[in-house]
């Protein structure tokens, strides 16, 4: 459904993507990683039409997004940006509202289906309860999810996020990326999300790309991409991975323990192939916990 | 799928209740519409007023009787020379409402006004020109207007390279306030002393001498655009999303603001042109009727409301607070506007805290 052919993009002087092909799987959660200003949020961008690519082109269903009207693309496309600007003093309802601004025209601002769709987006975020509260009266969760919400209403097949779980704490991290899982498993929807943490890119994603550089890495499930080497090349950091011992997702633990927990069983093993890992230690679980706690994933 | 709760529409409308006529379908604003029934009710008192306070005295029964084509023997006054007066101040005071209610939008600044873009001291700075260059007095206003003109071009040409962003459009037309408001000094200071006093209340702002002629320029410049302010009704409620939002959601926000401030100048250089700079109406009016209105930006329709009520409040009291000396609007306006703008702002700050 989005593809993208020989992109060339950046901002100014710089260029950041050179020359990408990609194509993103339909009805899938797609989550693009990368280490920071190797150019996720700049293809996501210019996936969405927020940037204009200096060559290249963008397909959305086989037609190119620039020959679609904005209205148009509007209505099969959802974007979330980065960190959206809470408009001072609007109501929640009133701010999923505006999500059905493809839908409206100044001569007809409201239809039964503009108040049914922002009904069902609402509940599907769950901010019903919210609905009359000011946008900048909430916390850094709910503020997300009721933007999501504003994009559910748009009533799209895809929806684009950029960073969505950024300045969240972990429950609400993982509150937002079950709605996405949600909306891709129950609705149907194609997901395409930028994350920072590769272990919850791991395990929310059927489809993970790699990016370094302004180019695409690795492409395809995580369980059959992410390896240490892949963490090595992507981001020049040591790791071991291990299935993760809820959802046997694949889990990365950085191998420095940065002098602080001397793990043993980790510190002898540098660069274990992922088939390998689960093998050489039978204890993966507890092995990993320790280390999890002195370095949080989000520093990845 | 679990249908929403008892999504009222009250909550999903946010205040606003849906008008249908046929396949039209507009959003109006509940407290909106009360504030403007209020507005139009002061506004036709504070014009019967107007009409009957002054040298001689109409009594406003006489005023009515002679406004419906009773013919009294008050005629004269009400008809030739004080209506005139009172319509321009009712039209320029609207215009300036509208004007700054589209530009503050688009700068997204409660302070942006014509006065601070550059549009007043481009229509300054011809105005003066004009005046102390001994040039026909029915030049002025039109001289004045490709003033105004010429500092929106320059203004746009500065702002375009970030799309006319806020802060931008804000920044640049601040430099050029600056750089006409230099120029218009130096004229002063090289002109005839008379003339450069002159130009002196032109700046400041009156409606002393000034009648249909002007209203009709003014008036005929807002129905001219009126399909534009019609859509700006509506487009203004997005100019607080940020671009990658807006875009998001299908919409162009450059050629938003591109339209929106382009009328929003074109009003504002048009009024200034005719008036002169009485446009503290424009900084506050909008302010006050949004905060009237509890919206969360300017409503159009009640800042032009009490933009025509401000003025011609302001033009009265301008003539009689101390008759026989008369004070230019302009000066008035500010002395109104202001202290109530604060009186707002600070019951706002206690309601918050």
């Amino acid at each position: 459904m989005l593809s993208t052919r020989d992109l060339v993009a950046g901002y100014d002087e710089r260029t950041v993507l050179d020359g990408l092909d990609l194509d993103l799987p339909t009805d899938a959660f797609t989550v693009i990683v990368g280490p920071n200003a190797c150019g996720k949020s700049t293809l996501l961008r210019t996936m969405a039409r927020l940037l204009t690519p200096r060559r290249g082109t963008v397909l959305l269903d086989g037609t190119a997004i620039r020959d679609l009207p904005t209205r148009e693309v509007a209505r099969r496309l959802g974007v979330l940006p980065q960190s959206p600007l809470v408009p001072e003093g609007v109501t929640v309802a009133d701010l999923v509202g505006r999500g059905r601004q493809p839908y409206q025209r100044w001569w007809r601002q409201w239809s039964s289906e503009d108040g049914a769709a922002v009904d069902q987006a609402m509940a599907l975020a769950d901010v019903t309860d919210l609905a009359d509260r000011p946008v900048d009266s909430l916390s850094g969760g709910q503020r997300q999810r009721v933007w999501i919400a504003m994009t559910l209403a748009q009533d799209t097949d895809a929806l684009l996020l950029d960073e969505p779980t950024t300045f969240l704490d972990l429950a609400h991290q993982v509150e937002v990326l079950d709605l996405l899982h949600r909306l891709r498993s129950e609705r149907g929807r194609t997901v395409v999300a930028v994350l920072h943490d590769l272990n919850q890119a791991a395990r929310y994603a059927d489809h993970l790309v790699a990016m370094r550089a302004g180019a695409v890495v690795a492409a395809g499930p995580p369980r059959e991409i992410l390896t240490a080497d892949l963490v090595r090349d992507v981001f020049g950091l040591a790791c071991v991975v291990v299935p993760c011992p809820v959802t046997g997702a694949p889990l990365v633990v950085p191998a420095n323990t940065g002098g602080n927990a001397p793990a043993p069983a980790v510190a002898g093993d540098h660069s274990p192939s992922r088939a390998s890992v689960p093998d050489a230690r039978p204890s993966t679980g507890d092995a990993a916990n320790p280390l999890a706690g002195s370095h949080p994933s989000k520093g990845l | 799928m679990p249908a929403g709760p008892p999504g009222a529409d009250g909550a999903r409308l946010a205040g606003r209740s849906l008008l249908r006529i046929g396949p039209v379908s507009l959003l109006i604003r509940r407290r909106a519409v009360l504030v403007a029934a209020v507005l139009t009710v002061l506004l036709l008192l504070a014009v019967v007023l107007s009409l009957s306070l002054g040298t001689p005295y109409v009594a406003p029964a006489d005023v009515l009787r002679a406004l419906s084509g009773a013919g009294t023997p008050y005629d004269l006054v009400v008809f030739d020379l004080r209506l005139p007066r009172v319509v321009l101040a009712a039209v320029a005071g609207a215009a300036f409402g509208v004007a700054g209610t589209l530009i503050q939008s688009v700068a997204r600044n409660p302070l942006a006004s014509p006065d601070v873009i550059g549009i007043t001291q481009g229509a300054g700075l011809a105005a003066t020109v004009a005046l102390t260059s001994g040039m026909a007095a029915v030049l002025v206003a039109p001289t004045a207007l490709v003033g105004g003109l010429l500092a929106a071009v320059l203004l746009f040409a500065l702002g375009a390279r970030h799309g006319l962003a806020a802060q931008r459009f804000v920044l640049a037309g601040v430099a050029v306030a600056f750089g006409f408001r230099a120029l218009t000094e130096v004229v002063m200071l090289t002109a005839d002393p008379i003339d450069g006093l002159r130009a002196q209340i032109w700046l400041i702002g009156t409606l002393a001498g000034k009648g249909w002629t002007e209203a009709a320029w003014i008036a005929g410049t807002l129905l001219v655009l009126l399909p534009v302010l019609a859509w700006a009704g509506w487009a203004l409620n997005s100019t607080a999303l940020d671009d990658d939002t807006a875009r998001g959601v299908g919409l162009r926000p450059v050629a938003r603001r591109i339209g929106l401030a382009g009328a929003g100048v074109l009003v504002a250089a048009m009024v200034t042109a005719q008036v002169g700079a009485v446009d503290f109406v424009a900084l506050v009016a909008p302010q006050v009727a949004r905060r009237l209105v509890r919206a969360e930006r300017p409503p159009l329709v009640c800042a032009a409301l009490l933009g025509a009520l401000l003025l011609v409040l302001a033009d009265l009291a301008g003539r009689r607070l101390f008759a026989p000396t008369q004070l230019p609007a302009g000066v008035l306006t500010a002395a109104i506007g202001g202290p109530y703008l604060i009186f707002l702002l600070l019951r706002g700050r206690r309601r918050s805290s």
